[in-house]
């Protein structure tokens, strides 16, 4: 589980939920029935209390606000690393994904994972990336989800299309792992670990990332966090 | 570093960076260094070409390989300089190559080297996580728990360094193998999740040695552990037994670890003066995590550094060339 302070900074970085929004989130949640078991916290300043930042909250979160907590938000961190820039790294545990910048910078950008993580931990690359990309269920999903069935020959890109704006396909050598950095139609789900696999991102961000990396792009996927490391 | 099979470790992403400072291929040099996939061998081995060219007009290559290869080429005469020959890690191929073939002989400059487990700073002083007892606490490990489990998780090594079983024999002599997950990993993946650690003010506690530029990217402690005893340290390799992890014990601090050159006994009758320059080079601790940081985290020209370097330090090459 990860907390998040929110009055101004998350653990030791100086990010996170303003007061006054976080104040809205935690009369929103008060009382709320967990959907799922809560993943993340954040730090409601007011009460100096942990709030649970579930899939639901998180949805009233993003309709009152229209956008994601602070903390999840693309911005530039410190990063000291001795990654070149380019790099990126994810880190599932704290929903981020770090592109290395010059100067022992990184851009930050908030993340889902899915429920299970990734299953694996390791270095990748990114071999190939798509604009709008088409989604094809898998064909487990196609026998078991009506909806998905409609689209078992390809679900054409486009604002409902799960995948979102952007996809980066991560290959190890030249082999594609099926594992895909993607965005979203439902950018309230950054910072859970909700969806069914793969790490997603609001269409912005990965819009903004797809534009700075190169193909070839090494990626560094952290062992800590949700299942990240099992079958390792 | 332990590296028992170096030459099948994955590549640290080091190659390409590296390969400026490497002759071009087909021109055959006078001399040819093995170096290794860690930073500070790396850093070293540049330094040994320019400070050689520049002491005695001879032309050096630089060609990264595994340490068996390195090895199997100071024995035939392939290859002439191992910058960094890690000890207790390769005593085997010692026992080989130097004591019983003679074909390799060590510079008697030693480097003082360490191993055991680190953690950032504020892992130590937050949460009170600073001697390897304090991993037997599982209210203290719990905070390195980042699945739900209820055990944390650490870094213990490569999975083909030798180090890493050796970790795993001592969690399991410590008895820290019951509270905390050990995970196996390229050290990039680890080094990168220290930076991802060290970023957001998160604990973590790793396997780590020194030299390394880690140190100096980052605020690191090593964790306290009961000194180092012969009597104590009782390892046998899963290369040697298939029930190694049950024959060994060992809880306690690894052994003094220490590195010094090596080069071959071939060149040192072709070249006497080179492997007397070999043998006086004294590179402290401290400049060897110098080297691996400006090289590896600020990205200069390997090249370009060891020639800023040489230039810099005349008295020292003055100095090893007597």
């Amino acid at each position: 589980m990860k907390r998040y302070f929110g009055s101004g900074t998350l653990r030791t970085t100086g990010l996170g939920i303003g007061r006054a929004s976080l104040a809205a989130l935690a009369a929103i949640v008060v009382g709320a029935t967990l959907a799922y078991a809560a993943q993340t916290q954040i730090f409601d300043p007011q009460t100096r209390k942990w709030v649970d930042y579930d899939k639901k909250k998180a949805r009233q979160f993003h309709a009152a606000h229209k956008q994601v907590p602070e903390a999840f938000r693309r911005q530039v961190v410190d990063f000291r690393t001795a990654e070149k820039p380019g790099t990126i790294i994810i880190d599932g545990n704290q929903h981020f994904l770090y592109l290395v910048q010059p100067g022992l910078k990184a851009i930050r950008y908030g993340i889902g994972v899915g429920r299970e993580g990734f299953g694996w931990a390791g270095i990748v690359r990114v071999g190939r990336t798509a604009e709008w990309p088409t989604w094809t269920p898998p064909a487990e999903m196609v026998a078991r989800d009506p909806n998905a069935a409609k689209f078992a020959n390809g679900m054409p890109g486009g604002p409902d299309n799960p995948l979102g704006a952007r996809a980066l396909y991560l290959y190890q050598g030249d082999q594609d792992t099926i594992y895909r950095i993607h965005g979203t139609p439902e950018p309230w789900t950054i910072g859970l670990d909700v969806s069914s696999g793969c790490i997603r991102m609001n269409n912005d961000d990965i819009v903004d990332l797809h534009s700075r990396i190169e193909i070839g792009a090494k990626v560094i996927v952290l062992m800590q966090g949700a299942s990240l490391y099992k079958g390792v | 570093m332990i590296l028992a099979h170096a030459s099948l470790l994955p590549k640290l992403g080091l190659s390409v960076f590296f390969l400026s400072a490497i002759a071009t291929a087909g021109a055959a040099a006078d001399l040819k260094i093995g170096m290794p996939n860690w930073p500070s061998g790396q850093a070293s081995a540049n330094i040994i070409k320019y400070g050689i060219e520049k002491q005695f007009g001879l032309s050096v290559d630089v060609e990264e390989m595994g340490t068996l290869i390195i090895f199997a080429g100071l024995d035939s005469g392939k290859v002439d300089v191992h910058p960094e020959v890690w000890q207790p890690n390769f005593d085997s191929l010692i026992k080989k190559y130097v004591d019983d073939r003679k074909t390799v002989q060590l510079s008697p400059k030693e480097v003082s080297a360490e191993q055991g487990l680190c953690a950032t700073k504020e892992t130590a002083d937050k949460y009170g996580v600073k001697d390897v007892s304090d991993l037997l606490d599982p209210v203290k490990t719990k905070v390195f728990d980042t699945d739900g489990d209820g055990k944390g998780e650490m870094w213990i090594g490569a999975d083909t360094w030798s180090s890493t079983a050796i970790e795993r024999i001592r969690a399991k002599s410590y008895g820290y193998d019951q509270t905390m997950t050990l995970l196996s990993m390229p050290e990039d993946v680890a080094m990168a999740a220290v930076d991802a650690a060290a970023a957001t003010g998160e604990p973590i506690v790793f396997y780590c040695y020194s030299p390394h530029h880690v140190f100096r990217l980052h605020d690191i402690v090593h964790l306290t552990e009961p000194a180092h005893d012969d009597a104590k340290w009782k390892i046998v390799l899963p290369s040697d037994d298939t029930e190694w992890l049950s024959k060994s014990e060992a809880p306690v601090a690894w052994p003094a670890s220490h590195f010094e050159i090596g080069f071959s006994s071939s060149m040192a009758e072709r070249l006497p003066k080179v492997a007397s320059f070999l043998s006086n080079i004294d590179f402290t601790p401290e400049e060897i995590i110098e080297m691996s940081y400006i090289l590896q985290v600020e990205r200069q020209d390997p090249a370009s550094f060891a020639k800023a370097w040489i230039a810099a330090h005349g008295d020292r090459l003055s100095a090893w060339s007597k």
